[in-house]
């Protein structure tokens, strides 16, 4: 079969890893069973894993993402997906197809010098994707988007669960942030001011996170103790606006308020109470140092013990007042100050507390394992990029770059179906 | 009579890279046309849009297929290695449908009370629902 063919083409194929067989006295012919290059059989057959092992993965997130109830899959914007960044790692990756495409071609046409330059292009192309998507990895692992447990802060809904959570997520900051306080002050002596973050956190845990637990457990009505808990991750990490959320935070203050102008006035009273008591067993206890009649003694004494009584139990009903106001102030605090901050305490403050994204982990997990796969495939192609780079790329290595190519076409491929149904669905 | 490398025929040189260069501009709309999709009025109706978005794609895969990864010019084993294998990952996938993607019409009340909350977006009835702090 192969006598046929020109000189030029044989030797093609002598190159491609064809056996040769010229040092026997009978020239053997192989016989392929497909008519290709050994080699490039070899990459269609692991490109035809390739297919499988991608369709399945890809597949499977279209399962996953499309059975998901409408409305609970993470939006673009509650993973920090930036379209137009997919988009132009779409088009570096297409550029980079012509390129390896224009490669071949001149390695074809025996042009060793503009072939090296192509290719040098793809692997220049191939760095840029890589880079941009280390850049979209990095932003995700900022805003707390890891791929799944132990590390992921992500919950699919509001609730207890979730409340405990963040609960001792900022318990174990603040005890850091004191523990490293302590750690300062008596290294250095003076320890720099840490106390704005810690203040902010303080503020979180009282007005926010102590008041939701509060409320939560007092409430009947399971509605209130959904709002609550809502409102709390609305708070930490909005999706969006809420209007829900947001009327019921609106109304909550004005009631808040309300109970503390309230309460304000009961303290005044109370206050007035214990003053006015403990002017009275001042008073008494003057008189009785002045009073020499023993029954006239004992009858200030009885009157005395009275006063004390009377002034303890209004002390006691103004710690109660203080009790009952100090929440309802924090909360109040943590209103004016959080009210305005609409991009979520996490965003503000760079914190890291527990948020709420529903199927935000099944999202992770397939973004981080496609997206992964992905990168690990463009990695393998630039280090055979960098591989072909050393050889002189004349016609008789044509066809080691028309089988680096179909990987590496095959790569972009793949990236085509992913750039949709991962930035734009 | 049988082609190792039906592409490389001296005379077709000039006129591939031609193909190369149409088949790189029709990518380029084509990742614009479905970056519009997922903006325009057809993502009203999410189901027309994303059909559109994944018709774009597997138009855009053929091409790259076809002309960048040569199949257009070569002969039947083609066939062999590629739909074989595009079947078996298909298959793969759709036997997850009945339990994994129709997970959310069979759920049992348990399961339905931990599964992730959708958004709700309407504000009805709130204001009535505001809590009574005492």
């Amino acid at each position: 079969m192969n006598s046929k063919a020109n000189p030029s083409e044989s030797a093609d194929i002598a190159k491609g890893g064809e056996d040769k067989g010229s040092h026997g006295h009978i020239e053997l012919k192989y016989q392929p069973a497909v008519p290709v290059p050994k080699g490039k059989l070899a990459v269609w057959l692991f490109l035809s894993t390739e297919i499988m092992f991608f369709t399945a993965l890809i597949g499977t997130y279209i399962v996953l993402r499309f059975g998901a109830p409408e409305g609970s899959w993470p939006t673009p914007e509650d993973v920090r997906v930036l379209e137009w960044l997919g988009a132009v790692n779409t088009f570096v990756l297409i550029c980079s197809s012509v390129t390896i495409v224009f490669g071949m071609e001149a390695a074809k046409q025996d042009q060793p010098g503009r072939a090296k330059k192509w290719l040098l292009a793809t692997f220049v192309l191939g760095c840029v994707f890589l880079g941009i998507k280390a850049y979209e990895y990095n932003s995700k692992f900022e805003h707390g988007i890891h791929p799944g447990s132990p590390r992921s802060l992500l919950y699919d809904r509001a609730d207890l669960n979730y409340l405990s959570a963040v609960k001792s997520n900022l318990d174990a900051e603040i005890l850091r942030i004191e523990k490293k306080k302590t750690a300062l002050v008596s290294e250095s002596g003076t320890g720099h001011d840490h106390g704005g973050g810690e203040k902010d956190l303080i503020l979180i845990r009282a007005g926010l996170v102590q008041w939701t637990q509060k409320a939560v457990g007092e409430t009947e009505s399971p509605m209130v103790r959904e709002l609550a808990l809502e409102s709390l991750a609305h708070q930490i990490n909005p999706r969006g606006s809420n209007p829900r959320v947001e009327t019921y935070l609106a109304n909550e203050a004005a009631d808040v308020r309300n109970r503390i102008a309230e309460l304000m006035g009961q303290q005044e009273i109370v206050d007035e109470d214990v003053r006015e008591m403990q002017e009275r067993v001042k008073g008494l206890s003057a008189e009785l140092k002045g009073e020499q009649d023993a029954t006239k003694k004992s009858d200030i004494e009885s009157r005395l013990a009275a006063a004390t009584e009377e002034s303890k139990t209004a002390a006691i009903k103004s710690t109660e007042v203080v009790d009952l106001l100090t929440p309802l102030k924090s909360r109040i605090a943590a209103y004016e100050q959080f009210g305005e901050i609409h991009d979520g305490l996490n965003e503000h403050f760079h914190l890291r507390l527990p948020m709420v994204i529903p199927s935000g982990n099944t999202w992770a997990n397939t973004y981080f394992l496609m997206t992964g796969f992905h990168a690990l495939h463009v990695l393998g192609g630039l280090v055979a990029f960098i591989v072909l780079l050393t050889f002189r790329l004349d016609r008789s290595r044509a066809g080691l770059m028309e089988n680096v190519g179909l990987y590496w076409h095959f790569v972009d491929i793949v990236w085509i179906f992913l750039f949709p149904l991962l930035y734009l669905f | 009579m049988i082609e190792t490398d039906s592409i490389d025929q001296g005379s077709s040189e000039k006129s591939n890279t031609k193909v190369f260069v149409l088949v790189f501009l029709m990518l380029c709309v084509l990742t614009g046309l479905s970056f519009w999709v997922a903006n325009s009025y057809l993502m009203e109706n999410k189901v027309v849009g994303w059909a559109a978005m994944m018709l774009v794609s597997v138009a855009k895969a053929l091409l790259v297929i076809l002309f960048f990864m040569h199949l257009w010019w070569e002969r039947a084993w083609k066939y062999v290695l590629t739909i074989p294998a595009l079947f078996m990952g298909v298959l793969l996938v759709l036997l997850l449908v009945p339990d994994v993607g129709y997970r959310y019409l069979t759920y049992s009340k348990d399961r339905r009370e931990n599964a992730p909350e959708p958004v709700v977006s309407e504000p009805a009835e709130v204001s009535d629902a505001t809590p009574k702090l005492d």
